[in-house]
């Protein structure tokens, strides 16, 4: 056993974090979406390329690989589509013609692919709605998960597409999208392509999670040493330290199961990634809750990195149900 | 011991019941029902305490030597019962519940002629200027300059965290006129007219992208010196006697209880694990609210207050937050809207994604962690309650 990171794993860190750490710090974390012209030097840097199966034309990184990123992105409190539009739909175009003409453009961050569950073929052509699809605005194109569960491309140029933006609350935008006789292309996933593709995708978040986490617990122990009152450091509280030592407890319990599911042997993944969701998003949203509690009236407000760091923290720990879907995965 | 209402109570609350009915229009529920922040947005607001004054039930929490109807506990607790449950407005609390208490119990007869009238019409918004930007929970080290200059005080400094001074034309501010004494005792009440030279305000964006916070910069306003309430020197205790009126001057379980109950309402059936959180936090509610009763009547029949009732703005903080994040949740993906338009009900909305009560639930919620620092932290009331309730 090692859980020392490769000196090419350590590169891809590296190169991440320094890439990131040009573009945020404190009072510019999570302040909105990460610009295309950043997510599209990200793609040259061959970071997305990395992230995808040798199948579409990638380089096949594997779970470690989606971790130590995505880690790096929460970090920053980067709002990015890296789970969905990398993770999953790159995946899901992986066997197909699609990947021809997608794939590329996608790997090159200069086309987006977004996941939007919703929808039935009638005719041959999909029909109804999906009510949120994140990133739906600017995606080139949908990967359409069916309600009948099959998984189809759809050309966001197609006329009978129809979006209506809808933002949500880390202030990226969604869209309500719906298909009105649309031409949609069935997509051949390889076997056992769709699940690792969730897997990896609902690895991502919680990646991301944890680098948010570790983000906001430095943040918060500066504050808290640093801000004065009754004339000391009110980290001299023991209320206050105990507080923060809470947190990192947290913090060190998600990493490690973080770290158990990016770890996991093949057939393994899909339940330590479950498991991974069912603790991890909630001791985030505590984690970030006593961040803005330390932070007194600083924390509730936009100026900071903490409320806005709640506001990303509340939407990947709630994706796709939440720790309670995982939680009741679990049990069941 | 019981716990039933006399029949001159129930007769009371019918009455109460009946007037609700009649005056709360649909625009005025749904706009309180679809309230991001902690108060009611300024046009559901005035309508509202337009309604409430012509009633003669305005300020139902003053004696009746200050113009109140002269109800006992248990009958403001049944009317806030009721408006809980109606889904009524809840009004800013800066004029009606801070200032105006403390203008008819430390006021000159002066300052209560001219201020409580204009309180109760609204041609006086008041906003509370009492934290800055260095002194939050320690608030006795407040540093805004009162200098004494003939008739006037000059007065210099930085407030912060003023919710609602943007609609506000009166600011109440606890200011330093002496610097030599101990902090406590340095500090006086002052009553400010925004309109002042010398004021200027500066919003605070919340990070649910609402506008309810500012901060109020004070140049070298001229405050007249009649506009002190009480001594020079006595700020300090007015503000204490301002302070539990904050944390405890009405009952926090029955708003609870009924935007549980509406709430419940638009979630729909709940299961697993959100129909556990929902029962605790009724549960909570249920207990709070047998708390608050149990202080109210030991009140209405002479008793002094227990310090039991410390405990009930810490509660409510922390099953208000339960209910708002439980919201979030039920309402899965379209609990995390979170649109820039304001206010939720107007046209100027986007169409919601699942229901309105969706639309706001990620604003409620992220309003909602302000209830555990505003008017004293959790860390500084649980402090209080360890003092005072158990000697420690
Ligand atoms: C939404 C909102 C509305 C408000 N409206 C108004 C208003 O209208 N007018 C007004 O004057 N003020 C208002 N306030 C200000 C509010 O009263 C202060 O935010 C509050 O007193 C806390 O002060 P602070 O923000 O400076 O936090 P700090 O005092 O800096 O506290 C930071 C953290 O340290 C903890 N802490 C501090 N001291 C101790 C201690 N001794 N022991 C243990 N822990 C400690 C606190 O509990 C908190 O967690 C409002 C605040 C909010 C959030």
């Amino acid at each position: 056993m090692n859980l020392a990171l490769s000196d090419e794993q350590a590169m891809v860190r590296d190169m991440v974090r320094r890439f990131l750490a040009d573009r945020y710090d404190a009072t510019t974390m999570a302040k909105g979406p990460m610009s295309p012209d950043d997510w599209r030097a990200l793609g040259e840097l061959g970071l997305f390329a990395l992230l995808t199966p040798e199948q579409a034309g990638g380089l096949g990184g594997g779970a470690a690989e989606v971790m130590i990123v995505s880690e790096e992105m929460g970090r920053a409190l980067a709002i990015t589509p890296l789970a969905e539009a990398i993770l999953l739909c790159g995946r899901a175009i992986a066997g197909s013609a699609a990947a021809e003409e997608w794939g590329d453009r996608l790997m090159q961050g200069d086309a987006l692919l977004a996941f939007a569950p919703g929808g039935a073929l009638v005719d041959g052509r999909l029909r109804g709605s999906a009510a949120i699809v994140r990133d739906g605005m600017d995606a080139a194109a949908f990967v359409v998960e069916t309600e009948a569960g099959a998984l189809m491309l759809v050309d966001g140029q197609d006329s009978g597409v129809r979006r209506t933006p809808v933002r949500l609350v880390d202030g990226s935008m969604a869209a309500h999208v719906r298909f009105d006789a649309v031409q949609a292309q069935p997509l051949t996933v390889p076997a056992g392509m769709w699940a690792e593709a969730q897997a990896l995708a609902g690895l991502s978040i919680v990646a991301e999670l944890v680098g948010a986490m570790a983000s906001l617990l430095d943040l918060t122990v500066d504050y808290v040493r640093q801000r004065h009152q009754f004339g000391k450091p009110i980290a001299s509280f023991q209320v206050v330290q105990h507080r923060c030592a809470r947190m990192y407890t947290w913090l060190e319990q998600s990493r490690s199961l973080l770290l158990k599911a990016a770890l996991a042997e093949e057939e393994a993944r899909v339940r330590a990634v479950t498991a991974a969701r069912a603790y991890i998003g909630d001791a985030a949203l505590k984690l970030a809750e006593e961040a803005v509690q330390l932070h007194g009236g600083m924390g509730v407000t936009d100026e900071l990195a903490i409320g806005r760091g709640l506001r990303r923290v509340l939407l990947l720990s709630r994706l796709h149900g939440g720790g309670i879907a995982a939680r009741a995965a679990l049990a069941a | 011991m019981d716990l039933a209402l006399t029949p001159e109570q129930r007769a009371f609350r019918e009455e109460v019941r009946a007037f609700l009915a009649a005056s709360l229009s649909p625009k005025l529920r749904r706009g309180a029902a679809l309230t991001s922040g902690v108060f009611a947005e300024p046009d559901i607001a005035r309508e509202w305490q337009a309604i409430l004054e012509a009633k003669g039930w305005l300020v139902y929490h003053w004696p009746d030597h200050a113009g109140g109807p002269g109800w006992t506990p248990v009958q403001r607790w049944i009317f806030e019962k009721e408006c809980a449950e109606a889904g009524a407005p809840i009004l800013p609390g800066m004029g009606l519940k801070l200032v105006g208490p403390v203008l008819y119990t430390y006021g000159t007869q002066a300052q209560k002629d001219h201020y409580l009238p204009r309180l109760r019409t609204a041609e006086h918004v008041w906003a509370q200027g009492f934290s800055e930007p260095g002194s939050g929970s320690d608030l006795a080290s407040l540093r805004t300059r009162a200098v004494r200059d003939g008739d006037h005080y000059v007065v210099s400094g930085h407030k912060i965290w003023t919710t609602q001074a943007h609609h506000a034309n009166r600011l109440f501010a606890l200011v330093r006129t002496d610097p030599h004494v101990k902090p406590q005792q340095g500090i006086s009440f002052l009553l400010i007219d925004m309109a002042l030279p010398g004021v200027t305000v500066k919003p605070i964006l919340s990070a649910s992208g609402d506008h309810e916070l500012n901060e109020v910069f004070l140049d070298e306003v001229r405050v007249p010196v009649s506009d002190r309430v009480g001594e020079e020197g006595q700020g300090w205790s007015i503000a204490k006697f301002l302070l539990e009126n904050e944390r405890g001057g009405s009952s926090f379980a029955p708003a609870i209880l009924a935007d549980l109950a509406r709430l419940r309402t638009s979630m729909g059936p709940l299961t697993g694990e959100l129909a556990d959180r929902a029962v605790r936090l009724q549960l909570e509610a249920e207990a709070l609210e047998m708390t608050e009763l149990r202080t109210l009547i030991e009140i209405e029949h002479g008793a002094a207050p227990d310090p039991r009732s410390l405990t009930t703005k810490l509660l409510a903080s922390e099953i208000r937050q339960g209910v708002e994040a439980l919201a979030v949740d039920a309402f899965g993906l379209a609990g995390l809207q979170l649109p820039v338009e304001r206010p939720f009900y107007g046209d100027a909305m986007p169409t919601p994604i699942g229901s309105p009560e969706a639309q706001v639930a990620a604003a409620r919620y992220l309003n909602a962690r302000a209830w555990s620092i505003f008017g004293g932290t959790s860390e500084i009331q649980l402090t209080l309650i360890a003092k005072a309730a158990l000697g420690l």
